[in-house]
């Protein structure tokens, strides 16, 4: 693929990485930051990309990789630091942390709902549900088994269910 | 799929696709990620090559300008003192041409100078005589007396003879209520200027921020009570 076409086929997902983004960080100067690394890379990277391969699954890898090494890093730091607890022994599939300053409200019970999901339940449902990724492509930004992202995706609405629940219940 | 909860699965999915807000990247977003794509721009291949020609001549042009020839003052006191400057710089750096002890030299230095002195400066605890030699200025025989400091700066006084040598008022500095030489400036030196009779006295040194003007104040006043030249002719 040419770079002039490269990129004006990878600007054409801005707007669902950004969502994506705000979806993950809560925050839109970070979404901002995470979009643009994720850019940054996409075209320092361009020469990696397969033609013929989904563009749109490879950028949110990247974004999603992006906000694991960076983000998630400086979560469990965070955590690390104010509970003595090793990045470690963290558990894989924590809850996500309350809100912090700065971040977007939720506006919805389902809003609420699916921030409280640990980003492993979160980031299925978001590319499954709320992006109509195929199957094939989530396994691919979650670089994990189709059968995995099933399972996942059937435990994240449990939970998910499990919230909404709870908020009718109050 | 989960059969007992009261949502189900597609349900839950439709709520996910319709009920979250959907986030739009800003404008300001769009623009910098758009200008992230824009490949770099190639610099044209003679960009680099006349680069490094200016900078090589503005470096030439750098070594090259401290031998032009420097634009003399028309007034005769700066003038001068750029002169007296010069001689003290050529002291600092080489010493003086051939420095005699004074008083044993005094009279072979009143021969070639053209300068007497009836008493000098011979040092004291705050100031060391270094050694005197005649020198030659703008076409002047004068005297020159070098003297340092404790904390090593070179003190030079000079007398040389310049009849009606205008002392420019505005420069002019109170000193201990008895005398009011001019403080002058010429490279980085400092020049006290006045005239006793006949005869123009300097005295220089690299004595220039406030403190060291304070200092500079006392050498004169130091050699101006002690030291009294006399036109030998």
């Amino acid at each position: 693929m040419a770079s002039d076409d490269f990129h004006r086929a990878a600007l054409e997902h801005l707007d669902a990485l950004y969502n994506f983004a705000m979806y993950l960080t809560r925050n839109p100067p970070e979404a901002d930051d995470l979009v643009q690394e994720t850019y940054l890379r996409a075209f320092r990277f361009s020469h990696r990309f397969q033609p013929g391969t989904h563009l749109r699954a490879w950028l949110f890898q990247i974004l999603r990789n992006t906000f694991l090494t960076f983000y998630r890093l400086r979560e469990r730091e965070s955590a690390l630091a104010e509970d003595g607890v090793p990045a470690w022994d963290a558990p894989m599939f924590h809850d996500a942390p309350e809100e912090s300053s700065g971040a977007v409200e939720a506006h919805t019970d389902l809003e609420r709902a699916l921030r409280r999901l640990p980003e492993e339940f979160r980031t299925v449902l978001l590319l499954a549900e709320v992006e109509g990724m195929a199957l094939e492509d989530v396994a691919r930004v979650l670089a994990c088994p189709v059968g995995t992202v099933k399972s996942r995706i059937f435990r994240a609405k449990e939970r998910l269910r499990g919230l909404l629940r709870d908020y009718t219940k109050e | 799929m989960s059969n007992h909860s009261p949502e189900s699965d597609d349900a839950l999915g439709a709520r996910l696709r319709t009920e979250l807000r959907r986030y739009t990247a800003p404008a300001y977003l769009r623009g910098s990620v758009g200008e992230a794509a824009e490949p770099p721009r190639v610099r044209p291949a003679w960009f680099a090559p006349s680069l490094a020609a200016a900078a090589m001549a503005l470096v030439l042009g750098l070594v090259w300008i401290q031998f032009l020839p420097r634009i003399l003052p028309a007034d005769p006191t700066e003038r001068l003192v750029r002169s007296v400057v010069a001689e003290h710089t050529r002291a600092l750096m080489w010493g003086a041409r051939r420095p005699e002890v004074v008083p044993t030299a005094l009279p072979w230095l009143t021969q070639e100078s053209g300068i007497g002195l009836t008493k000098f400066f011979v040092g004291d605890d705050r100031l060391m005589f270094v050694g005197a030699e005649p020198v030659y200025l703008e076409g002047r025989r004068g005297m020159a007396l070098y003297y340092r400091d404790g904390d090593g700066h070179l003190v030079t006084y000079i007398v040389l003879p310049a009849p009606g040598l205008p002392i420019p008022e505005s420069r002019r500095v109170q000193i201990q209520n008895r005398w009011r030489p001019a403080l002058m400036s010429d490279g980085g030196f400092s020049a006290w200027v006045w005239r006793q009779g006949d005869l123009a006295c300097f005295i220089v040194s690299d004595m220039v921020s406030e403190s060291d003007v304070e200092h500079f104040k006392d050498y004169f006043a130091r050699l101006r009570v002690s030291t009294e030249p006399v036109a030998a002719n």
